[in-house]
This record gives C-alpha cells, sequence and structure tokens, in this order.
C-alpha cells in the first residue's frame, strides 16, 4: 500500500501525519460568508418545496402535470435520479475498499456523505408522489387488528426494503468511519466543538484493541455494502422491468440502472468535490491523480450506460416485437424526441471526451462534464419513465402528453435544497476527508536506523 | 295515490339525510363525520329499506317517448332504466335519457316563481301572486295577441295547452328547432300524406340513409337503433348474413359510424340520387314496379353523376343492390331534410322505396309518429310569430319546454323585447326564462303527471317517481287549471282524457277503469299498434326533381344537432357535456369539423379558431381535422353558446344557431345548410379530446371482417389468430399456469366458483356511448369539467374508442367503434404489482379494487395495457369544493351501493360488481343459484343495440360462455397472455378490405 | 446513582502503569517486541492513529471475534425475512395475477435485504461490545492526545515497584517521553 501513487506523490510532499490532520481539521473551522450564503439558498429551495407539498397535500395530485396515462412522471424521475447519486458512495467506500485501491481514502468520505444524504432524498419521494400520502405505513408490514399485510410481490415492497435496508447500512457505514476521525479532530479540537466530538467520538482512542475489532468490522461491513450497492438500484430497475409496458420490460435493466446509477454518482462525486476542495484548500490530499480516476470510472459506466442505450434499441429492433419498435421508434422520434436525444448526448456522447488524458486530468473541464452527465441521467429516467407511458403502443387510443407543473419543479427544487442544506452541514461539522485513511497511504514516520517495518 | 303522497314525504326525509351521507362520505382526509340517519319506525307500506322500487314512466328527453323505469330508494330518484314493456324503446334508453336525473337534480333549477319587479329584477312572489298575475295579463291579452310557446305536447298536456289558450283568445305555437317540416311535406308531395311512417329497420334487407341519424337524434333513435343491430349484425353460422348499411350525407354522423360504406355526396344532391337510383331499378325492372311509377320523370344516373360526386357506376351498383335486397329500406331526413329542398330530397327518397317496392313492407304510413303530427308545428309558425311580436300584435307570451331565445335568437331575440309581458314555465334559468317577465318553475317530468302519444296506438303514461325536489316548483297544468279558475289538478284532468280512452280501446270488456289506470301505471302506458294505411303515388309526385341547391362562400356549413346537446337541451347537464361526441370525441365545448385537404388549403391546425360568417351571423369554432366530412364543408354541432342556463351550460364556446336564419324556407322549414365564408383567427385553443391516436396502426383492438370471410367461417374455428405464447413454449406454459394456479386455489379460492365475464359484439356497436353514461349514473362516476379533461383527467370507467380504417388516398372513410372497459383479466397485470393488495382477484374471476385500501401508487395504471384505470387526482365530491362534482342537489343521485371515492384513489369497472352481488343475495334468499342473464351491469342494461352480454363462462349453458366461442370471438391484447375475460366478437362490414 | 456494573463499564477504575510516547512506527513496533520478550506481553496497550499491519504482527493477537457477529446476524436476517413473506402471504392469502400465494422466488429478494441489514447492524453491535468489553478489562488507562493524531504510544500496566524498570526499556526502544500512571 505504500508504493500507492498517492503515497508516492506525498511522501516527498509536505505531507505529514501532523499536517493531514491540520488541513482537515481546518476545513471545520467557523464558517464564512460564502457558506452562509450557499446554505440560505439550500435552505429557501427547501421552503419552496414544502410550501408545494402541503398544496398537493390540500388539493391533491392534480396539481401536478399527470395525465393519463403518465402516472408516473417527475417525482419517480427524481427518486430514481436521487437513488442512483446515492450508488457511487458506497461503491468508493466498500468496493474499492475491498481491492485495496488506495486513492478511494481522499474522496470516500464525501461520497459516503452524499449517499446518505441522497437516499433521504430519494425516499422523500415515493412518499409524496402517493395519492394519499397519509397513509404511507400501509406499506410497511406491522401487526394490525385488521390482519392485513404487504404484498410482497410487489416491486414496490422490495423497493421499500431494498432502500430501508441501503440507507440504514450506508449511514452505519458512514459513521463508522467517522469516529477514529471525530477523535481526532477532538484532540486538536477546543471550545464547543470539543464537547461535540468528544461525545460523538465516543471515546475512542485508537488503542489496539479497539483497531482490532474496527478493522474487521469495517472489512465485513464492506463486504456486506457490496452486493447492497449491486442490489438495491437492481431492484430500483426492477419496479419498472417487472411491468409490461414496452421500454420498461428487459432484462438488461439491473445491469444498466446500477451501471448507470454508479455513473450518474460518481459525477455528482466530481461535481461536490470540486468545491470543496477549491473551499477548503485540500489541493494536496484531493491531488489530480484522485480526480483522473473519478473520471476513469466515470468514463468505464459512461461506457456500459451508452452500451446498454445500443442494446435496448438493437433488441427493440432485433427482437421484432411490434410492441417494442413502437415504442422506441416513439421515444426516439415521437413528441418526446427533445428529452431522448438530451439524455443520448449528455451521457453516450460527453463521456468520449474522458478518453483524452488532457480532458480527465483538466479539473474545470471535468466539473463541466460531471453537470452535463448529472443533467443527461436526469433526462435518462425521465425518457424511460414518462415517454414510455405517454406512447405505451398497446393502448393507442389512450396516448397522450404530458407537462409538468408548478408543483412538480418546486418539490424537486426543495429535493435539491434539502440534499445540499444536509450536505453543507455535514462538511462543516465533521470531517468531509477521512484522516485516519488518508495517513494509512503516507509512509509511516520511522527512525533514521535502518530499520524497516517488517 | 294520497296516502302514497304522504308515504314519498315520509320518504323524503331519509332522501335528504341519505343523500347527506352519501355526500359527506366522499370528503376529505381522515374519519368521516358521523351522520344523524332517521330509521324507519313504521316501515311504510311495500318498503323496504336498501331494497329499491321501480316506477315506470315516460321520458321526456326528447320526443320520442321511450319507456323507462326509475329505480328509487328510501325516496330518491337514483337511476332510469328503460321499460322492456314499452314497444318503443325495448327496454333500451339513450345517453340522454340517463342523464335525465341530471335535470331532475340539477343545481341550477328555479326553486320558485319569481316576478320581474320595478328594477327589473326577477324576485320570488307566492304562487297565489303569480296565478292572479297571470290570470290578470291573460284576461288583459285577450284579443290584443297571446301566444302560448310549447315543445312538441303529444298527449294531454298538449290537450290542456290547446283548450286554454283556446279560451284565452290565443294560439298555441310548437317549438321543435329541429323539426319535421321537410318529412312531413316530401311525405305530401310523394304520397299525399303528411303523416311521418314508422320505418321497419329491424324487416330491411338494405338500409341506405339520405343524411337521417336516425340513432341519434331522428324520431325514434333508441327504437330505431336496436331494430337497426337486429337487421345489421352478423349471427355466425348463419350464411344469411346481414343488411348493407350505406349512408349517404356530406358529413359522417354518429349514425354513419356504422356504415358499410358513407358516400359524401354534393350537399344537397342527395335526392338527385336517390332520383336516378329509381331510375335505374325502373329502367332495368330490377324491382316489380307499381305501374303508376311510369308517370315518373326520372333522370339517368349519368345526367346527375357529375353534380352528386359519385360516377354513374356507383349509381348503377347501389340501386342493383337495393333492388336485389328485396326488403330495402331508403330513410330521408336529419340534415339532408334541412336544406332548402329537403322537402323534395325527402319526396325523391319516397320514390325510390316506391319503386323499390318498399312502401309498406319497410315504410309503413299509419304509424302517424308525434314529430309528424299536426302538434310538432312548423318553423313557419314560428317566424310568423317573430314577425307578429315585431309588429307588437303580441301582448302575452307564455313559454313551457322550449327555449326560442336561445335556438331562434338573432331576430327572435328583437321582437322579445317588443312583447310587453312574457311568461316562463320553465325549470331552469335558461335564456328564454331569464327574459321572462314571470316564471313559473314546472316539475322536472320525474315529478309530474302527463301522458304522450309516441305514434298511433301507444299512449305511454308518465308518472312522478318521487317528490318534488324542491316545495316551490308547481306543475304548469295545474297552474294553468287555476288560472283559467277550473276545479280540480291536473292528475284528475289527466284521468279524465283516460277515461275516455279506455271506454275507446276497452269499453264494456274492459276490467274497470280503475283496474285497467294501475295496470297501465304499472306497465307505463298502453301498447297497441296502428293498421298499415297504404299510399299511392301522389300527381304532385311527378314534378320533384329535387335540383341542388346552390351555396355562395368560401365552404357550405352543416349546423348538426349535437347527438349529446341536442339543440342545447342537454348543456346543463355535465354527464352529457362530458360525454365525448360519438365522432369528434370532443367534450364542453363546440367545434367545427374540417377536412384535412380543406384544413390544408385554409392553413389550419386542430384547435386553431376559425371565423366562420353566413348571412345570418358568424361564430367563432376551434377546427377539428378530421376525414369524416367532405372536402369544402364545415359542420358545426348545436347546443353550446348558452348565455344563461345555469353553471354547467353558460358562457361555453358558441352557438351554431346564430349562422342561421330566422325566416322559415319554402317548405315551412328551417334551413341547416348555408354557404359560409371562413377566416383564421389567431386564436387557439387545446380542444378537450379524449382521443390519444385515432388510429389502430396494426393493433387489434377491434379488427373488421369481411362479409365473405365472415360467411366462411363455422363453428369452431377462429378467424382472429390469437398466439399468447408461441408454440414452442406452449407446453410449458400451460404446465407452469396449472401449477400456479393449484397453488392459488386456497381458502375462499378453493372449490368452484362462477367466472363473471363479457361478451361484446363490436359490430352491433354505434359508438352511442349510452352505456358511458349509464355507467356515470350507476358507479357515481365524478365529471372533471373542461380543464381537467384537456389535462387528461376524465374518469370514464367505460370509453368508446372511435377508429377510422385506412383507406386509399381520396377514398371516403370508414370508421369502427369499440368499447373498452375493465377486461377482469385472469392473469391480470395490475394486480401483482400493488403493494397493499387494493387490486386483487376476487374468487369469481374480477379484478377487484378495494377503494380504501388504495393509497394511490398508480402503479397497477402503469401496467394495465388498457389502460382502463382512472386516478382520483383531486377531491371530485368534496362539497363546494373547488372540483365538486356534484353540487347539491345533485349528490341525491349518488347510487348507495357504491362508494364515492375520495381524492388519491385508484378506480375502474367492476362489472357492476354491486349489481352482482345483489343478484347474488337475492338467489340466496331464495335459496337456488343466480341465473344466467339474472345480472345485468348498467352498461349492458341500456345498451340500445345489444351489444354486451353479461354472464358466467364457467356455465358452458350461459349465453356469454357460448359467445366467447362464437367464430368472430377475440381477446383485446390476448398476445399478452392476460387472459381477459370480455370476449370481443369482430364487426363485419359488407364489402370492406379484411384488417387485422 | 448508576448501577455498579454500569459504573464499571463506563468509569473503570484507575489503572497503575507506564505510558510511553513514541514518534515513529519501528521504534514502537521494537518496544513492543522488547516487552513481550520481557514478559509484559498482556499488559500492553498500543496507541495509533490508524491501523499498522506492523503493530498487528508485532502484538500478533487472535483474530476479532466481530465476524462471528457478522455471519450469525446475516442468518438470522435471512431467516427473518424467509418468515415475514412466506406467513405474511399465508395469513391473508390473496391472490393477484394468477400467481401463487406464496411464491419464493420473488421473497428472495427481501430475504436478501434482511441478511445484509442484520448482518451489518449485528456487526456494529459486535464491534461495540468486544471494544467495550476491552477497555473495561484494560480499566481507565493513560491517553495523549497526540496518539490520534501523529504519535504512536505504549502503556503498560504494572505494579509501581516495576515502574523504573520498564521506563528505562522504553526509553531504550526509543520513546520519545515516558510517564508514570
Amino acid at each position: 500500500m505504500a508504493d500507492s501513487p498517492a503515497a508516492a506523490g506525498a511522501s516527498v510532499s509536505r505531507v505529514t501525519y501532523d499536517f493531514v490532520t491540520r488541513a482537515i481539521a481546518r476545513t471545520l473551522g467557523n464558517p464564512g460568508k460564502g457558506y452562509y450564503l450557499l446554505l440560505a439558498a439550500a435552505v429557501s429551495l427547501l421552503a419552496i418545496g414544502i410550501v408545494c407539498l402541503l398544496f398537493l397535500l390540500r388539493y391533491g395530485l392534480g396539481l401536478a402535470g399527470y395525465a393519463h396515462p403518465v402516472y408516473w412522471a417527475v417525482y419517480i424521475t427524481c427518486f430514481v435520479f436521487w437513488v442512483g447519486i446515492a450508488h457511487s458512495g458506497t461503491l468508493i467506500s466498500a468496493i474499492l475498499y475491498l481491492f485495496r485501491s488506495g486513492w478511494r481514502t481522499a474522496v470516500y468520505r464525501t461520497a459516503e456523505a452524499m449517499t446518505v444524504f441522497a437516499v433521504m432524498t430519494a425516499g422523500l419521494f415515493p412518499l409524496i408522489h402517493i395519492g394519499r400520502q397519509w397513509y404511507f405505513y400501509w406499506l410497511i408490514p406491522y401487526p394490525n387488528e385488521r390482519g392485513l399485510w404487504p404484498n410482497f410481490k410487489s416491486p414496490l415492497i422490495w423497493d421499500e426494503f431494498a432502500i430501508g435496508t441501503y440507507f440504514t447500512v450506508s449511514t452505519v457505514f458512514l459513521i463508522m468511519g467517522l469516529i477514529p476521525d471525530i477523535a481526532a479532530v477532538r484532540d486538536v479540537a477546543t471550545g464547543w466543538r470539543k464537547k461535540l466530538y468528544a461525545i460523538t467520538g465516543l471515546g475512542w482512542r485508537g488503542t489496539n484493541e479497539e483497531w482490532r475489532h474496527f478493522t474487521r468490522a469495517y472489512l465485513y461491513l464492506a463486504a456486506l455494502a457490496t452486493p447492497l450497492v449491486l442490489s438495491v438500484h437492481s431492484v430500483v430497475s426492477w419496479d419498472f422491468a417487472m411491468s409490461i409496458v414496452p421500454g420498461w420490460h428487459a432484462t438488461l435493466f439491473a445491469p444498466y440502472f446500477v451501471a448507470g446509477a454508479i455513473y450518474s454518482g460518481v459525477a455528482m462525486v466530481i461535481t461536490l468535490l470540486v468545491p470543496i476542495r477549491r473551499l477548503f484548500h485540500l489541493e494536496e490530499i484531493i491531488t489530480v491523480h484522485h480526480f483522473e480516476n473519478l473520471a476513469k470510472l466515470c468514463l468505464f459506466t459512461g461506457l456500459i450506460v451508452s452500451f446498454s442505450y445500443c442494446t435496448e434499441n438493437f433488441v427493440a429492433w432485433f427482437g421484432g416485437n411490434p410492441d417494442e419498435r413502437a415504442g422506441f421508434w416513439y421515444r426516439a422520434f415521437g413528441s418526446f424526441w427533445w428529452a431522448s436525444w438530451t439524455m443520448n448526448i449528455c451521457n453516450g456522447l460527453l463521456p468520449w471526451l474522458l478518453w483524452f488524458k488532457k480532458v480527465r486530468t483538466n479539473i474545470t473541464g471535468l466539473f463541466v462534464i460531471s453537470i452535463f452527465v448529472n443533467i443527461g441521467m436526469w433526462f435518462e429516467r425521465f425518457v424511460i419513465i414518462v415517454v414510455s407511458l405517454a406512447g405505451e403502443p398497446y393502448s393507442r387510443w389512450t396516448n397522450g402528453g404530458y407537462n409538468p407543473t408548478w408543483a412538480d419543479w418546486g418539490i424537486m427544487a426543495g429535493s435539491f435544497g434539502w440534499f445540499f442544506m444536509w450536505f453543507l452541514l455535514f462538511v462543516k461539522n465533521f470531517p468531509a476527508v477521512s484522516i485516519s485513511e488518508v495517513k494509512e497511504v503516507l509512509v509511516p514516520p520511522r527512525l533514521a536506523k535502518g530499520r524497516v517495518a517488517r | 295515490m294520497g296516502d302514497g303522497m304522504n308515504r314519498r314525504r315520509f320518504l323524503k326525509v331519509l332522501g335528504v339525510a341519505g343523500g347527506g351521507a352519501a355526500a359527506l362520505s366522499g370528503c376529505g382526509i381522515g374519519p368521516e363525520p358521523t351522520e344523524k340517519l332517521i330509521p324507519y319506525v313504521v316501515p311504510p307500506e311495500g318498503q323496504t329499506p336498501g331494497i329499491a322500487t321501480y316506477y315506470a314512466s315516460t321520458c321526456r328527453e326528447c320526443a320520442a317517448g321511450c319507456g323507462i323505469q326509475v329505480k328509487v330508494r328510501e325516496g330518491r330518484a337514483l337511476k332510469i332504466e328503460g321499460n322492456p314493456a314499452s314497444p318503443v324503446n325495448r327496454g333500451r334508453l339513450c345517453a340522454r335519457g340517463q342523464a335525465a336525473l341530471q335535470g331532475l337534480y340539477n343545481p341550477d333549477r328555479v326553486t320558485g316563481p319569481m316576478r320581474r319587479n320595478a328594477a327589473g329584477q326577477l324576485e320570488p312572489v307566492s304562487w297565489d301572486d303569480a296565478i292572479t298575475t297571470l290570470r290578470s295579463k291573460a284576461a288583459e291579452a285577450r284579443d290584443r295577441g297571446l301566444v302560448f310557446v310549447t315543445g312538441l305536447e303529444s298527449g294531454s298536456f298538449g290537450d290542456l295547452v290547446d283548450e286554454w289558450t283556446k279560451e284565452a283568445g290565443g294560439r298555441h305555437v310548437t317549438c321543435e328547432p329541429f323539426g319535421f317540416e321537410a318529412l312531413r311535406e316530401g311525405n305530401r308531395l310523394a304520397f299525399g300524406d303528411a303523416s311521418v311512417p314508422t320505418y321497419d329497420f329491424a324487416a330491411a334487407g338494405y338500409i341506405l340513409s339520405f343524411g337521417a341519424d336516425f340513432m341519434e337524434t331522428w324520431l325514434s333513435p333508441v327504437g330505431f337503433q336496436n331494430a337497426f343491430t337486429r337487421a345489421h349484425s352478423f349471427e355466425s353460422g348463419t350464411s344469411s348474413g346481414m343488411a348493407k348499411f350505406v349512408y349517404v350525407g356530406p358529413r359522417m354522423s354518429q349514425t354513419a359510424l356504422s356504415a358499410d360504406e358513407w358516400l359524401p355526396v354534393t350537399p344537397g344532391t342527395e335526392g338527385l340520387l336517390a332520383l336516378a337510383m329509381a331510375q335505374v331499378i325502373v329502367r332495368q325492372r330490377l324491382a316489380t314496379v307499381p305501374a303508376d311509377a311510369a308517370r315518373l320523370s326520372l333522370p339517368a344516373p349519368a345526367s346527375v353523376a357529375q353534380v352528386v360526386g359519385l360516377d354513374a357506376g356507383t349509381i348503377e351498383r347501389l340501386a342493383r343492390e337495393f333492388a336485389a335486397a328485396g326488403a330495402g329500406l331508403a330513410v330521408a331526413g336529419g340534415m339532408a331534410a334541412h336544406y332548402a329542398n329537403g322537402a323534395e330530397i325527402v319526396a325523391a327518397v319516397n320514390i325510390l322505396n316506391y319503386v323499390a317496392g318498399s312502401v309498406g313492407r319497410t315504410v309503413k304510413f299509419g304509424a302517424d309518429l308525434a314529430h309528424g303530427s299536426g302538434a310538432a308545428g312548423s318553423h313557419r309558425e314560428l317566424s310568423d310569430l317573430t314577425a307578429d311580436m315585431a309588429a307588437g300584435n303580441v301582448a302575452v307570451l307564455l313559454v313551457h319546454g322550449a327555449n326560442p331565445l336561445y335556438a331562434l335568437g338573432g331576430a327572435f331575440a328583437q321582437a322579445w323585447a317588443k312583447v310587453p309581458f312574457k311568461v316562463s314555465f320553465s325549470s331552469y334559468l335558461d335564456e328564454t326564462a331569464a327574459g321572462a317577465d314571470l316564471v313559473l318553475p314546472d316539475h322536472h317530468p320525474l315529478e309530474q303527471w302527463n301522458d304522450s302519444r309516441p305514434r298511433a296506438g301507444v299512449y305511454a303514461l308518465q308518472q312522478p317517481a318521487m317528490l318534488p325536489v324542491f316545495d316551490g316548483t308547481l306543475q304548469t297544468g295545474d297552474v294553468l287549471l287555476r288560472a283559467a279558475g277550473k276545479p280540480g289538478s291536473f292528475k284528475t284532468y289527466l284521468q279524465g282524457k283516460w277515461e275516455a280512452l279506455y271506454q275507446r280501446l276497452a269499453g264494456a270488456r274492459g276490467p274497470g277503469f280503475d283496474q285497467w289506470w294501475t295496470d297501465a301505471l304499472q306497465r307505463g302506458g298502453v301498447y297497441g299498434d296502428a293498421p298499415v294505411r297504404s299510399v299511392r303515388l301522389a300527381t304532385a309526385a311527378a314534378g320533384v326533381a329535387a335540383a341542388a341547391p346552390s351555396f355562395t362562400g368560401d365552404a357550405v356549413a352543416v349546423v348538426f344537432p349535437h347527438p349529446a346537446l341536442h339543440d342545447g337541451r342537454g348543456a346543463n347537464k355535465p354527464w352529457l357535456q362530458e360525454l365525448p361526441d360519438p365522432v369528434s370525441k370532443l367534450t364542453w365545448h363546440g367545434w367545427v369539423e374540417v377536412h384535412p385537404d380543406t384544413a390544408a388549403k385554409w392553413q389550419l391546425a386542430s384547435g386553431d379558431v376559425l371565423l366562420v360568417k353566413s348571412a345570418a351571423g358568424g361564430v367563432n369554432a376551434p377546427v377539428w381535422i378530421t376525414p369524416s366530412v367532405r372536402p369544402g364543408v364545415v359542420a358545426l354541432p348545436t347546443g353550446q353558446g348558452h348565455t344563461a342556463y345555469g353553471r354547467h351550460a353558460q358562457n361555453r364556446s358558441f352557438k351554431a344557431f346564430d349562422l342561421l336564419d330566422v325566416e322559415a324556407n319554402e317548405y315551412g322549414g328551417r334551413t341547416h345548410v348555408v354557404g359560409v365564408t371562413v377566416a383564421k383567427t389567431t386564436d387557439h385553443r387545446r380542444l378537450a379530446s379524449t382521443e390519444g391516436t385515432g388510429r389502430q396502426l396494426g393493433e387489434d383492438v377491434a379488427p373488421v371482417l369481411s362479409l365473405e370471410r365472415a360467411r366462411g367461417l363455422h363453428a369452431g374455428e377462429h378467424a382472429i389468430e390469437e398466439e399468447g405464447v408461441p408454440e414452442y413454449a406452449r407446453a410449458a406454459e400451460e404446465g407452469w399456469a396449472e401449477a400456479q394456479h393449484e397453488k392459488a386455489s386456497l381458502g375462499n379460492y378453493a372449490g368452484e366458483h362462477p367466472r363473471w365475464a363479457m361478451a361484446i359484439d363490436v359490430g352491433k356497436c354505434t359508438g352511442c356511448s349510452a352505456c358511458v353514461t349509464a355507467c356515470y349514473a350507476e358507479n357515481n362516476v365524478a365529471t372533471v369539467g373542461e380543464d381537467l379533461v384537456v389535462r387528461g383527467r376524465e374518469m370514464a370507467w367505460l370509453r368508446i374508442e372511435r377508429y377510422f380504417r385506412p383507406v386509399a388516398r381520396g377514398a371516403a372513410v370508414s370508421a369502427v367503434t369499440t368499447p373498452m372497459l375493465c377486461q377482469q383479466c385472469g392473469n391480470a397485470p395490475c394486480e401483482p404489482v400493488c403493494p397493499v393488495f387494493a387490486a386483487y382477484h376476487t374468487t369469481d374471476g374480477l379484478n377487484g379494487q378495494i377503494y380504501n385500501r388504495c393509497v394511490g401508487t398508480r402503479y397497477c395504471s402503469n401496467n394495465c395495457p388498457y389502460k382502463v384505470r382512472v386516478f382520483n387526482w383531486h377531491n371530485y365530491a368534496e362539497a363546494d369544493g373547488v372540483w365538486d362534482a356534484f353540487p347539491a342537489p345533485l349528490t341525491w343521485q349518488l347510487n348507495p351501493d357504491v362508494t364515492v371515492r375520495e381524492k388519491g384513489v385508484m378506480e375502474k369497472c367492476t362489472f357492476c360488481v354491486q349489481r352482482i352481488r345483489g343478484a347474488q343475495n337475492a338467489a340466496r334468499m331464495e335459496d337456488r343459484t343466480v341465473r344466467d342473464g339474472e345480472i345485468v351491469p348498467a352498461c349492458a342494461q341500456t345498451c340500445p343495440s345489444d351489444a354486451i352480454v353479461f354472464g358466467d363462462l364457467n356455465d358452458p349453458r350461459s349465453r356469454v360462455a357460448q359467445l366467447a366461442e362464437d367464430p368472430r370471438g377475440y381477446h383485446v391484447l390476448a398476445r399478452l397472455n392476460t387472459k381477459p375475460g370480455v370476449t370481443y366478437l369482430a364487426p363485419v362490414r359488407a364489402g370492406a378490405a379484411e384488417e387485422a | 446513582m448508576t448501577p455498579k456494573v454500569l459504573r464499571d463499564i463506563f468509569h473503570p477504575p484507575q489503572t497503575p502503569g507506564v505510558l510511553a510516547v513514541f514518534g515513529h512506527l519501528d521504534a514502537t513496533v521494537d518496544a513492543i517486541g522488547q516487552l513481550k520478550a520481557g514478559g509484559h506481553g498482556d499488559e500492553l496497550t498500543v496507541y495509533s492513529p490508524i491501523p499498522r499491519h506492523e503493530l498487528e504482527e508485532a502484538l500478533d493477537q487472535p483474530t476479532s471475534p466481530v465476524r462471528m457477529w457478522t455471519l450469525i446476524g446475516g442468518m438470522t436476517g435471512c431467516g427473518i425475512g424467509a418468515w415475514l413473506t412466506l406467513y405474511m402471504s399465508y395469513d391473508w392469502p390473496v391472490v393477484v395475477g394468477g400467481k401463487p400465494v406464496g411464491s419464493i422466488l420473488p421473497y428472495v429478494i427481501i430475504m436478501f435485504e434482511m441478511t445484509v441489514l442484520f448482518g451489518a447492524l449485528t456487526t456494529i453491535l459486535g464491534l461495540i461490545l468486544n471494544a467495550l468489553l476491552a477497555s473495561r478489562h484494560q480499566g481507565t488507562i493513560a491517553y495523549d492526545p497526540r496518539f490520534t493524531n501523529d504519535k504512536f504510544g505504549i502503556f503498560v500496566r504494572c505494579a509501581p515497584d516495576q515502574a523504573a524498570s520498564l521506563e528505562g526499556l522504553l526509553k531504550g526502544a526509543g520513546a520519545e517521553e515516558v510517564r508514570r500512571a
């Protein structure tokens, strides 16, 4: 591990254990005006969303743009979008951990926090989109005097379990990784923050006993989280794949969605890391090398996604099923062609720029591309959900249009507010970069007695 | 019935409480407010709480006089169904008949008498004052001009009005906007007999309609449609086949949707075509032509082909087909009878019938349909009246059952101002009532005594089904009697008339009047047949030329009656407003039909607002581009554009009557086809259409069979190949399905159960949409209004899909209509995806939908390939809510057997499960099994063409089980392996190219 | 007044011993080696800012028992998942889409998710309990804030009379600072 590039790069630099602790602890200093502006922006977006939601509860979902037969629309689009975002986090923290890829250490904490908050956001949408929101708990298998149980054959129930588990596990994972770092910060902090970290640090001292159990637990959590990541978005994809709607009903969906999720997730990580790195002056800890690796991951998953697009359309044509063909024809050339092509260009073409090292190592370039990928991935879900329903070829008579309303946009804006509010609060109060794990990839301090650690 | 009245009064109290409960049960979030219901202490005689009573009566929504049975529960009329005893409609009913309830419970009814005060405002007065005023005004008006305008009143009330006006020294004028002057005049020209015959569609071997919309607005639509489908439907196995139906006219009406062939001829040349066909028949001796036909001077096909717009060959073919059919039937009416030369067109068609030998076989004089009787009046009377009024020769004008200020508009409106005192007996504040000085609200027909004579020999009774909804209304008959200072009520007057009738019909042999009267009440009237009168060709017939009229301007405008709103009287009923027009599928607003070629010429897109101007006036109409109208012709429906007439009718799009001249034409009718100039405006509106894609695009929703193909079918074979599963996988699939089924038959599912199913003969479906309204009425389906329809939120559980069929470029299009409702699939895709089991499979094979378990994830609808599930986007039952679909007292109509759904809930058709359970309970009480045909869903019950059959698929002897084996049978989207419970029978079109 | 058990867990009595602060990893490893040689093997507590395999090897302790928690938790979860789905299906048998009332295939998903959920939670539980037990075993021992930053540390539990010799040993091994507790 000692010869992983980050360490190699770091060994000659001034990056020592102490430097790392200080650098990261500094990010928790009292925030400036800019931070408060951002936070205010997030909170006001959230307020807009809440107001829209209240109207929705009072007057019914009709305020949103739904039109028969488009019974799922922007809310479910946002749900899938946010769940997707949530995926890179655990991927980086768990899967790359098992693969022992050292470069993850600098970025995984941000990714993990993002995961947790994204799931928190995603989880809201199914509750918002159901017709009688106040009965959401009927989906939970709780013993009741009516002796009713939910239907475990329904993909929506699978969803509930998958998302629930994912939220719990990724939260646990985040908190666990935080403990040694909180302890580290505790030992350099002063004032009320010291109290905060003294409590949240759970009295961690880094004894050999603690590390012995910690490392094991972390390993097994990672081992559990890895299949979980893959399962969650597969289950989300089955919400669609289990139905008979042409454009939904495809065996391809699970891998396709998982790849798409990681793709959008990594893009979102880049989108978030670039400003953090700039604002918190972490250039020496989050190096260009890290971004390049993220970009490579982005390119790889992006290629899988583009490949899936091709497969979908090829199978629709080659399979010769008239409904499939009609569905995909409508998708490409129907009244929603613009959405489909936005999706194809942003997700299919743009990532090809990442073949070039120049682009991969150009932070601004990456930032821009990542934004476009986010937009593209949102549209991918929009196309899959709305367009497939609007032009469903089974019942020609009911083919319909769809226009989102203020209620759709308002609540979507609210979800972004909600997400960024939590994220901003997190990065200012807890180490947004793992202290202990960054140290792990550094060369440990040794005496110059020619002795080398065995 | 005095005690009966008391009983009803008592029940009415319950009615209110029950109604309130039904309305409240739908509202808001969380627990429903508890309602205090008054229980029966002493149950009234013959009343069981929760058990409906049916009162026979007569429908007064149009003059056809269909017999009806009104379902009454706890004192409230809940549903109207056809009266099987009535020969007029044989137990069937149309959408307008179904919607009569919304007239009864209309929230905008006038609740009491009103008089215009000094300030010019209508203010409430007592009945005594009102009647005194009426008496004095009538007295003043004696020989200074008193005119009583009524709708078509063929019964005792009409007689009373006649007598009353005679005594008051005035005259009685009938206002029937779509009158039948041309028909009477045409018959007079051809046969010297100005009455209207009956047309025996059932006996016809070939049906040729010259503009006669006999299945929507012409004479007796329900009866005719029922008869038509019996002649036109195809019975598999029989080689006999079906009567071909050809429709001639510039516009494809709802009636024309069922046509095997549609001939969009030049407007006004229908008569020429008929004469030319007659010529061919005479010349080629295709039928045993009566001798006196010799003196007719008939044009040769070649000479008229150019003008008519058909080639001579086609005309000859039609003639041959018509004659060959033996009992051919040609009818002229509708718009063809509203040209300037309408009478001659009718005469020409009479001649065609005559030479083909149809008169007496399919065209039977002697029945004298009410429309034909003098009571129907003529438009000339109205235009004369208009002149008199303008000249100040009318002192008092009384209007009942008509809305001349709306229908006549223009000149009449100006003349109206000149009449010093105007009285309206309208139940609603329509244009006429709003402009009257005295408003004396009549009972709704469902609240009053009356009778009518739809045709000779048929005497239909009308009895109150419930106490008046509003205490303030009073039957006009009683008002007139009181005003005239006569003793007794209108009921006694009516019974007097019926005494006389009893003497005439039964006389001494009868069971005694009281017995006879009670029987009549129970059966809904006295039904007999009139002897057929034979007619000979009149001398005038020789002179019938039916020359084509000339039109000026850019296009010819056809102002046709809206099938649901008719002349506008239906416009205040949300059911009819939201009922998609059978052809255009547009709701809540008017439109102008333009052919694609014409639209291209004028650079129009659907929804563009077009300014259509005639000599009489102009309207701004949104364009609906359709192949169902002849190029160069524009068609506009009447019915909208009210300036009054309640919340549902007021200020909706335009009034097509504005295009028409009030002046009567030569035969005393009103010309409805006029030359117009058009100008595109910058306006545009989103059409409130329920149509997505109007073509099947190779889908197999309604595959059409040619007659040849259908004839060739033998029992056991299937015309439409259904391959749910590929051959190689079938065995595996079946084995698997069997195993699944075994695992699925647990608990309640174990053992034998019925499987409720439907068979729908698409060939019989005419698209009339009566079933749709019946479904609204039976299942408390909410209406959502124009804005939400535009946003695809209509709640219909049952919709009629109208597909235009692909034809060669330039050829006249043909269409097919098919009802689409929940298919109650055996393997329902909607069920397994519901997370809370709100959608589940009942033991008897229905796709149950548990409204109060539904949380509204809407996955079921996404997964339904038929898209027959609808969602409550808002709370349509919230009293005074933004989207309140049942403003009081419309709540009284809500069916207590069906939940009123709240917002956020998915709803759908369940084959009227409340009726199924009702029948099962009844059977259990009598300790027997449910009989086949005992359960009739609302749609099947009302269907005028008997296209829908319901029953148990697991009972091999049931009708539905047998129809399911019909060679024409198919299942929509069977390839998805959903195992639908609805079997459709493919429509057969004579001379149709095979589709699917 | 908190019960004794809890007090013992959260505030164990002060343990006497020697605390050494090291600046270098290899020195720490060296010290550990000498201490074990000196028979202090099981009185050691080593502090480090990060887990290092060198230290693990030097101490060479048995593998943490946490993995057993994960295994048992996971299996329990799987069982609960199976019970939940099947019991509830047959407790209220409703047929949907012509499918069997209890259909294993879709239930596997629930079972899997429950496996992960319970596995993860028990793992955490295992970690917490084991760590608590360890600290209870050690008692309250001397600590230095730098241990979470850049210093390594060794605490040796010993009676006051042995302290002097141990100090010498630790210093010799390269401790930057040694103090008694």
